[in-house]
């Protein structure tokens, strides 16, 4: 098991925005987290990103327990997670927000001598611009690389997110709502991206209120209601659940 | 690295000009350059707006002289002992301030009470500082030259290419290191902190980092400085040094490699090119500076870039 949550909870003074969620991720596996706005997803995910630290419970990776660690030091270990709202550097171009973001596969290049690297870019340097290319073209980004990312569209700012991700070489990515405020052309090019993801072999965790959307790709789903794990397992199986539907649409089909 | 070839000239211009005065305004721009480029590492790479350069120039002069005279030790070795104290200052006083989370505003203000209190300790430590009166210094730095030995650095051609040559280094450091991996992730925190954490960025160690490398810096032009005038006083660790850094940075470009250069070249020499009477330079020589600012926001540097970038994009 690649990731495994146990009875992690979150709370802000007295509200309770996780409850005793516990799960497990699967390398390779595609995992959706659903629930209607307020349900607790992006706490959820944030808690794994080491953006908030858990009221209570324990996040392993691989064995190892990450609760409470800082963002970075999860970065490190193979974790990365992308924002709901585009987070970016302003004023670069960008290429240079993906080259920015090279740090760690800058740090895991085997050959590379950080002296070296100091007083001759060079080498490494032309092998993380390669690396920024393929991280651009996996994104469908790479006829806009010299453009200043202030002028790009909201859904490609949200690729320009995955894109540097993506040059993090991350184990399992985390992706916030990626397909919210994206028109359909940019969803059509977003589900394209994410079956590419799942080739390249990166682990996905998505959380989305789009139920549709996530049923596509996930192999496993999670429901989640205030802050509650509510169901759990193939997205079908989940989506016809009697909770989630009461909880989506506030009452039971059968009633 | 281009801008660098700038530097050429000035290595031949003592051959051309002999004039006291132009070779001492340029050594005070070589050393407060020094000192703007400190400042412009921490501020302008990495984005955090420190007030302590001024305290670390200050105690750079203060330790490399008095380590010379207590210990008998020359002047090389008397600044290795300022490196090392200043070193371990910016760790201290910064990893308060980062662990805390201090940025901006809050960060400016607490490294300036940071610098206040080293102030306060040289104007009242007077066994060892000679308080408000300030020390005279006697010595002078020494370099060994092939052919010629050790020799003392007194005269003005030789005060000259000595900080000239330091500028050189230190302005080499400073563009290898923006260029570097080091750069690139100061330029993540100083443009978005908790982005470049979640992709791997120790932002508290870089920033330890960044604040400590330009103390360094302005350690080494406050050595200079000490014994190129002659004299060390309190005064160089007061606010209005680290604001006169500030100033150069911002007029010469924040950000830009040789932006603190151009600015401590401008804000050094306007002084003796206006010649007016001195309450008038001060008002006169304030309303340059803001109108400067206001109207180029990216210095000097930034604007001539931005115009050469222009002609290429037009031809």
């Amino acid at each position: 098991m690649l990731l495994k949550v146990e009875n992690l909870t979150k709370r802000f003074g007295g509200l309770v925005a996780v409850s005793d969620v516990s799960f497990g991720i699967e390398k390779g596996e595609i995992i959706g987290i659903f629930g209607p706005n307020g349900s607790g997803k992006t706490t959820l995910l944030s808690l794994l990103a080491g953006l908030l630290p858990p009221s209570a419970g324990r996040v392993f990776w691989k064995g190892q327990d990450i609760a409470g660690a800082r963002p970075n030091v999860i970065a490190s270990l193979g974790v990365i997670k992308t924002f709901q709202n585009p987070q970016l550097f302003s004023e670069l171009s960008v290429f240079e927000h993906v080259m920015i973001a090279s740090f760690l596969a800058f740090t895991r290049m085997k050959d590379h001598s950080r002296l070296r690297s100091f007083l001759a870019p060079g080498k490494g340097e032309a092998t993380l611009r390669a690396r920024a290319e393929k991280a651009l073209t996996l994104c469908r980004l790479q006829g806009s690389s010299e453009k200043p990312a202030a002028e790009l569209s909201y859904g490609e700012e949200k690729m320009l997110g995955v894109a540097m991700a993506m040059m993090c070489e991350p184990e399992l990515l985390l992706l916030d709502e990626p397909a919210s405020g994206l028109g359909n052309d940019e969803i059509q090019n977003l589900e394209n991206v994410l079956r590419d993801l799942r080739a390249h072999g990166t682990t996905l965790c998505i959380i989305d209120h789009k139920v549709a959307f996530l049923a596509k790709f996930a192999d496993q789903a999670i429901a989640l209601q205030q802050g509650c794990k509510i169901a759990q397992g193939r997205p079908h199986d989940v989506l016809a659940d009697p909770g989630v539907v009461k909880a989506y649409l506030g009452r039971s089909h059968h009633a | 690295m281009k801008a660098l070839w700038f530097l050429i000239p000035l290595y031949l211009l003592p051959l051309l000009i002999r004039s006291d005065v132009v070779l001492t305004v340029l050594i005070f721009t070589f050393v407060l350059g020094i000192l703007a480029i400190g400042f412009n590492i921490v501020f302008g790479g990495a984005g955090q707006l420190t007030m302590f350069h001024a305290a670390a120039f200050g105690v750079g002069s203060y330790v490399t002289f008095l380590s010379m005279l207590h210990f008998s030790i020359p002047f090389w070795l008397g600044y290795l002992v300022a490196v090392l104290i200043v070193v371990l200052i910016s760790i201290v006083i910064g990893w308060i301030c980062f662990k805390f989370r201090l940025k901006e505003f809050y960060f400016a203000v607490v490294t300036l009470a940071f610098a206040e209190l080293f102030r306060l300790v040289a104007l009242n430590w007077t066994s060892m500082t000679n308080g408000t009166l300030g020390m005279l210094v006697l010595e002078k730095p020494t370099v060994w030259l092939p052919g010629s030995g050790v020799i003392k650095i007194e005269e003005t051609v030789p005060w000259y290419f000595l900080t000239l040559i330091s500028l050189t280094g230190i302005l080499i450091f400073s563009a290898l290191l923006m260029r570097s991996w080091i750069g690139r992730n100061f330029s993540a925190i100083r443009l978005n902190e908790d982005l470049a954490q979640t992709l791997g960025i120790d932002t508290f160690r870089y920033k330890l980092l960044a604040f400590t490398i330009s103390n360094v810096i302005a350690s080494f032009a406050g050595a200079l400085y000490g014994f190129y005038t002659g004299y060390i006083e309190p005064a160089y660790l007061a606010v209005a040094q680290s604001l006169d850094a500030i100033a150069m940075v911002l007029l010469g470009g924040v950000s830009t490699i040789l932006g603190p250069v151009v600015g401590a070249l401008v804000l050094t020499s306007l002084p003796h090119l206006i010649e007016l009477p001195a309450e008038m330079r001060v008002a006169v020589y304030g309303m340059i500076l803001i109108l400067v600012i206001l109207l180029m926001p990216r210095g000097i540097v930034g604007l001539a870039a931005g115009l050469v970038k222009r002609r290429a994009h037009a031809s």
